[in-house]
């Protein structure tokens, strides 16, 4: 070959190169898209409720010197959460003149996770306060990348009244190792949803168990025409734990142990096959749907669905029938199952104290009762904490809407969202074999027990 | 291509000799750092165990070929290998015929030709991610328009393409060819127009059919807009997985990761570093053995 050749070849390999790794490189940087369909939402405003008693005190409190913290933090829901987000900080700034918090919007929670483990990874500085999952907690404390937050729980006035006033079940993915590491703050439970004129029209009562469930599954069912439930099941843990829960067996029990092929779990993977294969009430397999299922169930092609609270907003402005909700039914006649999800608030390591203690500023202000309570009428978010629901505000919008009530009473029966050491890959390893043994490819028992070993090999380093 | 080799000719090199380095100092900067240097990082963590979500690991320690073992003996990883050599195999030829089609579908003065144009070229102004989103709504079972379409022409067999094991890898192909055919048109199209029409009065004065014309004129003058095609509709097939993740997150059951993909979730899930590391190693293997093999034997048919 002549040099013509050798040059033109070199700078083919070196284009190869930089498209190989540019590819690689692309998957780090958050999408803009969610902000995108946030910015389309209606301008609804949410007024940031009036100023609080708290506003009195805190001026004295201010810190001497100046700070800016900076807030990553995700959109998942079909709310305009960046305007409301925004209305609370305007606040907190007229009560906090020395702090300016400055919110980023990363994308979705993978994105703001990726986002902050870059920076840090990279010797950058990352924010002092983030909104990830809650169930992400013990990535973050291996990775080192939070703080817990016991020292500014025991400097408040009452800093137990204060923990103790959040639901139990959306404080179940925040203590680790004796300390509290994360503060509620969007977060929602898997909801079954069921169309309540249907059930009257067919003197139905609604399901107190699995097999009062299928019934009415089945019953409701019209070939070609509509389902009696969907459950989607592309990303399948969350909407599929409350039938484990219901039978009384949870797939996980502690940072280093989950439990997969558990009789009872197995039995929970065989009654989600029944409801299609027994009872021809859902669609078979995998269900891909998880995007239309609010959609069918509002517009009547499918008579119950499985999942999340925060679709309620949406299917109530969509639906023309009367729509009810509750936990998914367990199996025992009377008893019922759910799971929480969604995010919360974590302080992060590698910011000066000031900007953490301003951190935590922004979080007791945000978690106020009446911010509580004006975020999950705005967003669809169940409110984190009880006396949320004391305010006047809450009880008016629960008037309107009972619907938002009855989120809040499904969570005596909520159990821990799927949570451990080395979470995505543990993860990863139940979808496999739950969609194998949804799909036919495996029986629920063979699924779940090569689960069980590779979860078992995932964790076993932590042991 | 044609004008690459036209500036290439002896007659226009002047100047002093630093010149040219000069002129090409800039690329070659921005390929060092951002190309040449992370490849060698790649290379070099590879050799490391480094998990960033397991405390006792999070400091890399050298494990020599460990993570390539670990690769060699994981039942995922050979389902990958094997799911992108189908997806390759399947997405890469059928975009390049299909695109050579369009090419001579539009490349014809027609009234509303513009029309027929921006019809096989729209897909590629979409983003993937919006293309994706709007395919999974055709995917949709019962009354998604692509399976009302498929039962329109008969088709009775499996609705679910996404949740189905045997279907997910051939839905994501076929969104990928959707999006990949119309960009690769502009190429053949842009070929066909250049191509001197006195070669092809010559032939048919001859009385040479028009597939004759076509297969023994027009597409060996085509062989390096071909090469050029089929080089970065392969790169493309490797490193486009944005479609994966918004219709079936590799799945079901990881029926449909791809090597990228799976290079994505063994990093940002599973985060561990070291292995994420030794298939990066693998993919730019793969992409350079295939990019110098299609370069040398075309080169070779071509001297």
């Amino acid at each position: 070959m002549n040099r013509k050749r050798v040059l033109f070849v070199v700078v083919s390999l070196l284009l190869v190169l930089s498209m190989a790794l540019a590819a690689c490189g692309n998957n780090a940087t958050p999408t803009a898209a969610p902000q995108q369909e946030e910015a389309t939402q209606a301008p609804e405003a949410s007024q940031a409720p009036e100023a609080t008693e708290a506003a009195t005190e805190a001026a004295t409190e201010a810190p001497a010197e100046p700070v800016t913290i900076e807030v990553y933090y995700p959109v998942a829901v079909d709310a305009p959460i960046a305007k409301i987000l925004q209305g609370y900080i305007d606040a907190f700034e007229a009560e906090n003149p020395n702090i300016k918090v400055k919110p980023v919007f990363s994308g979705g929670y993978g994105d703001v996770k990726t986002t902050i483990q870059t920076t840090i990874e990279g010797g950058g500085k990352p924010p002092a306060l983030a909104v990830m999952l809650a169930a992400d907690l013990y990535d973050l404390i291996n990775a080192d990348y939070i703080i817990p937050m016991d020292d500014f729980i025991n400097a408040m006035p009452d800093g137990d009244a204060y923990i103790n006033d959040f639901f139990p079940a959306f404080m179940a993915n925040s203590k680790y190792d004796g300390k509290i590491w994360s503060i509620p703050f969007q977060r929602s439970v898997v909801t079954l949803y069921y169309n309540a004129d249907l059930f009257e029209q067919e003197g139905l009562q609604p399901p107190d168990s699995w097999e009062s469930l299928a019934q009415a599954a089945e019953k409701l069912t019209i070939p070609g025409e509509r389902w009696g439930i969907e459950w989607p099941s592309g990303w399948p843990y969350w909407l599929f734990q409350p039938l484990a829960i219901g039978n009384g067996q949870n797939i996980v029990k502690s940072p280093t142990e989950v439990v997969f092929d558990d009789p009872k779990v197995i039995e929970a993977v065989q009654f989600y096959i029944d409801l299609s294969h027994k009872y021809h009430a859902m669609p078979e397999g995998v269900q891909k749907n998880w995007g239309n299922a609010p959609a069918d169930f509002a517009k009547g092609a499918a008579a119950m669905i499985v999942h999340s609270s925060g679709s309620l907003n949406g299917i109530l402005k969509q639906a023309d029938f009367k729509v009810g909700v509750m936990a998914v039914p367990g199996k025992e006649p009377g008893t019922y199952a759910t799971v929480t999800g969604g995010g919360n608030f974590y302080i992060m390591k590698g910011v000066s104290p000031e900007e953490q203690a301003a951190a935590w500023k922004f979080i007791e202000f945000v978690t106020q009762p009446q911010y509580a309570a004006d975020f999950s009428i705005n967003t669809g978010y169940v409110a984190t904490r009880k006396s949320a629901y004391d305010t006047d505000a809450m009880k008016k919008y629960i008037e309107e809407v009972p619907q938002a009530g009855q989120l809040r009473d499904m969570l005596q029966y909520a159990g821990m969202e799927l949570s451990c050491m080395n979470l995505g890959k543990v993860r990863n390893i139940f979808h496999k074999y739950l969609q194998a043994a949804y799909n036919g490819e495996m029986t629920p028992e063979e699924a779940m027990k090569q689960a069980q070993k590779e979860a078992d090999e995932a964790l076993s380093i932590f042991k | 291509m044609s004008l690459a080799s036209k500036s290439l000719t002896p007659a226009s090199r002047k100047g002093p000799s630093w010149l040219p380095y000069l002129l090409i100092s800039p690329t070659l900067v921005i390929v060092l750092v951002f190309t040449a240097w992370p490849t060698v990082q790649a290379i070099y963590t590879s050799f490391f165990r480094q998990y960033l979500n397991i405390a006792k690991f999070r400091t890399p320690t050298f494990v020599g070929l460990e993570n390539y073992k670990t690769l060699l003996t994981s039942p995922d990883f050979h389902e990958v290998l094997r799911n992108t050599a189908i997806y390759v195999v399947g997405t890469v030829p059928t975009s390049i015929v299909l695109a050579f089609l369009f090419a001579l579908l539009v490349n014809r003065t027609v009234k509303g030709i513009g029309l027929a144009r921006l019809a096989f070229f729209y897909p590629t102004i979409l983003p993937m991610v919006s293309a994706a989103t709007i395919w999974m709504f055709f995917f949709t079972p019962d009354y998604g328009l692509f399976n009302t379409a498929l039962r329109a022409l008969g088709y009775h067999g499996p609705q679910n393409w996404l949740g189905n094991p045997h279907l997910a890898l051939l839905a994501v192909m076929i969104v990928a060819v959707w999006k990949n055919a119309g960009y690769l048109m502009i190429f053949y199209l842009a070929g066909l127009q250049n191509l001197p029409t006195d070669v092809f009065e010559a032939a048919s004065i001859d009385g040479a059919s028009w597939w004759t014309q076509l297969w023994k004129i027009a597409f060996p003058l085509l062989r390096r807009t071909t090469l050029f095609v089929s080089t970065i509709a392969i790169i493309d097939a490797f490193q486009v997985v944005d479609h994966i993740f918004v219709l079936t997150q590799g799945g079901p059951s990881q029926s449909s990761s791809v090597l990228l993909y799976y290079l994505w979730q063994v990093r940002f899930e599973d985060q561990n570093v070291g292995l994420a590391s030794a298939l990066t190693v693998v993919l730019i293997v793969i992409m350079l053995s295939i990019t110098v093999t299609n370069f040398v034997l075309s080169e070779r048919e071509g001297a």
